[in-house]
């Protein structure tokens, strides 16, 4: 290769490289015409979609005015984190068990779901609620049915 | 014999200069933390050290049920948890012989390779904004951002999903997920026009990565490289082709690969792995079964004592879970191999003899993720 064919490449890299720069400016320079794809927080607020996590709840029940928690235990027991504490009492002897008191810390918590899926009074779900920020962190544990009692009021 | 040279070498005289490239240097990703050795401006060797985001995720399956490992499994790559939720499902399916419907194997594939998607669109815009563009890395993530809707609509979470579950899925997929998901796959092809002259046809990019970082063939073999790394060195190696598994026989897709090695090759194999993924997306949703998500399994399954090695394919590699059961409700052990750890090493290999501005491209075009080197 001749010197003269070198710098007509050079020349020519030169042309092909500063091209290259200009495409990539207009591709940013198209945007600034774009809509915006950022939502103002504050402001506006998603909805969120029916399968999102946020920490467990209880269900309202119509037949008994309430949750259907047994106080089985097995959604303490089948907890990775072991977040979940529950409280049954029995109203008379020989009869069934029913939740009175309900924590989960949730700052622990790991959303996995398996406390949900094991439920066998399928009692739990997971509430809708994104805007988790604390002071402490004794304000992450959550009573489930104070919350159940709030909603049903 | 492995052939690395470490820092404490005889050899290397006074005029060395030791860089600590990380923990907390802003041009690597997470904790990783890089001694190399310095002559000017050349690495004369280069030594990566682990561990500083150990958590101890084997130990931690031994002292809980097979069920409750589950929300570790998207821990362990935070990129493509999914890919490893569905792989130790699949792993324990195989050792205790559940049956897995038929759609909840489609909509695994599906989620899997959104995974995937969103995952490579880190890689790439992360590993381009590390050698200097910011521009591209926020586009990257205005996409990604749609993965991350879809795969919350179905899963619930963003990004430690725990979604997988022995015999199946959690719960079925929506019609309107999957128009979203089609929708989301035309946009992101009418995009890549963008990528492509944005990054893989800038100048600049072009020449912070031609001939750099190359890592030959046999390099890769004797590292045990795997994932796109493995194929931008030539090798035609995926685990969703050579040893398939749950679904993909049934779809038509490509393997790409490239000759070079190079930082531009491995480059490119992300962004056309990135393509089969929507076509495997495609398909999947054209011929989308229907009938149930999850098959009858016992609230907690008790899985016959024996071992089993399942490997399956992640956005970074190969992945490997070698689960060893003793017959109870307990695990006895399981072991991950992780892609990550194989492919960081290859830079003790690679690193030396190259510029330290070429060792954050090879570093970043390597794409590796801290907590899953470490575990
Ligand atoms: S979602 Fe998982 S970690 Fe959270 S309370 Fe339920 S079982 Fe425990
Ligand atoms: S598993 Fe269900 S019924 Fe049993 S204690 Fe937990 S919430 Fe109550």
């Amino acid at each position: 290769m001749g010197p003269l064919s070198e710098f007509k490449k050079y020349i020519l890299e030169i042309l092909t490289g500063s091209k290259s720069l200009v495409i990539g400016m207009g591709i940013t320079f198209k945007r600034l015409f774009m809509p915006i794809v950022t939502v103002q927080y504050p402001r506006r607020k998603l909805t969120m979609t029916p399968n999102f996590r946020g920490h467990i709840e209880a269900i309202y029940f119509d037949d008994t005015k309430s949750h259907h928690c047994v106080a089985c235990g097995l959604c303490v027991r089948t907890c990775p984190s072991h977040v979940i504490k529950v409280q049954g009492e029995k109203e008379k002897a020989g009869e069934r068990k029913y939740g009175q008191k309900y924590y989960i810390d949730f700052t622990k918590c790991s959303l996995c779901g398996l406390c949900v899926d094991v439920c066998p009074e399928k009692t739990l779900t997971f509430s809708h609620e994104y805007e988790l920020a604390y002071l402490s962190r004794w304000d992450g544990v959550i009573d489930i049915m104070r919350r159940l009692e709030a909603v049903t009021k | 014999m492995l052939n690395i040279k470490t820092i404490d070498d005889t050899t290397i005289n006074e005029r060395v200069y030791q860089l600590n490239l990380g923990p907390q240097h802003p041009s690597t990703h997470g904790v990783l933390h890089l001694l190399l050795k310095l002559d000017g401006e050349v690495v004369v060797a280069a030594e990566p050290i682990v561990g500083y985001s150990h958590r101890g995720h084997e130990k931690m399956a031994e002292n809980r049920i097979w069920e409750q490992f589950l929300p570790n499994t998207s821990r362990i790559d935070y990129l493509s948890g999914l890919i490893y939720n569905q792989g130790y499902c699949m792993a324990l399916e195989k050792l205790c012989g559940i049956e897995v419907p038929e759609r909840a194997e489609y909509i695994r594939v599906i989620t899997s390779e959104l995974n995937r998607i969103s995952s490579h669109l880190l890689g790439i815009m992360a590993f381009v904004m590390d050698i200097g563009a910011f521009t591209p890395f926020l586009y990257g993530f205005d996409d990604r951002e749609h993965v991350l809707d879809l795969l919350e609509r179905v899963t619930g979470s963003r990004l430690t999903y725990c979604y997988n579950r022995f015999g199946g899925v959690r719960n079925d997929i929506d019609q309107e997920f999957c128009d979203g998901t089609r929708r989301f796959i035309d946009r992101l092809r009418g995009r890549f026009k963008d990528y492509h002259n944005l990054i893989t046809e800038n100048i600049i990019f072009i020449k912070r990565t031609r001939e750099v970082g190359i890592i030959t063939e046999e390099t890769a073999l004797e590292f045990g490289v795997t994932g796109p790394s493995l194929r931008g060195s030539g090798v035609n190696y995926d685990v969703r082709k050579n040893e398939p598994y749950s679904v993909y026989p049934e779809f038509d897709f490509e393997i790409p690969v490239r000759k070079e090695g190079d930082v531009m090759a491995r480059y490119q194999v992300r962004m056309a792995e990135m393509e089969q993924s929507m076509n495997i997306i495609e398909q999947a949703l054209d011929n989308l079964p229907q009938g149930p998500v999850r098959s009858h399994v016992p609230r907690f399954i008790d899985p016959p004592a024996g071992d089993i090695y399942f490997a399956f394919e992640s956005a970074r590699g190969a992945v490997g879970y070698y689960i060893v059961s003793d017959g109870t409700r307990i695990p006895y052990r399981i072991k991950v191999r992780t892609p990550s750890f194989s492919n960081l090493f290859v830079l003790t290999r690679i690193l030396p003899g190259n510029f330290i501005a070429d060792a954050i491209a090879t570093l970043g075009s390597i794409d590796v993720v801290v907590p899953e080197i470490d575990r």
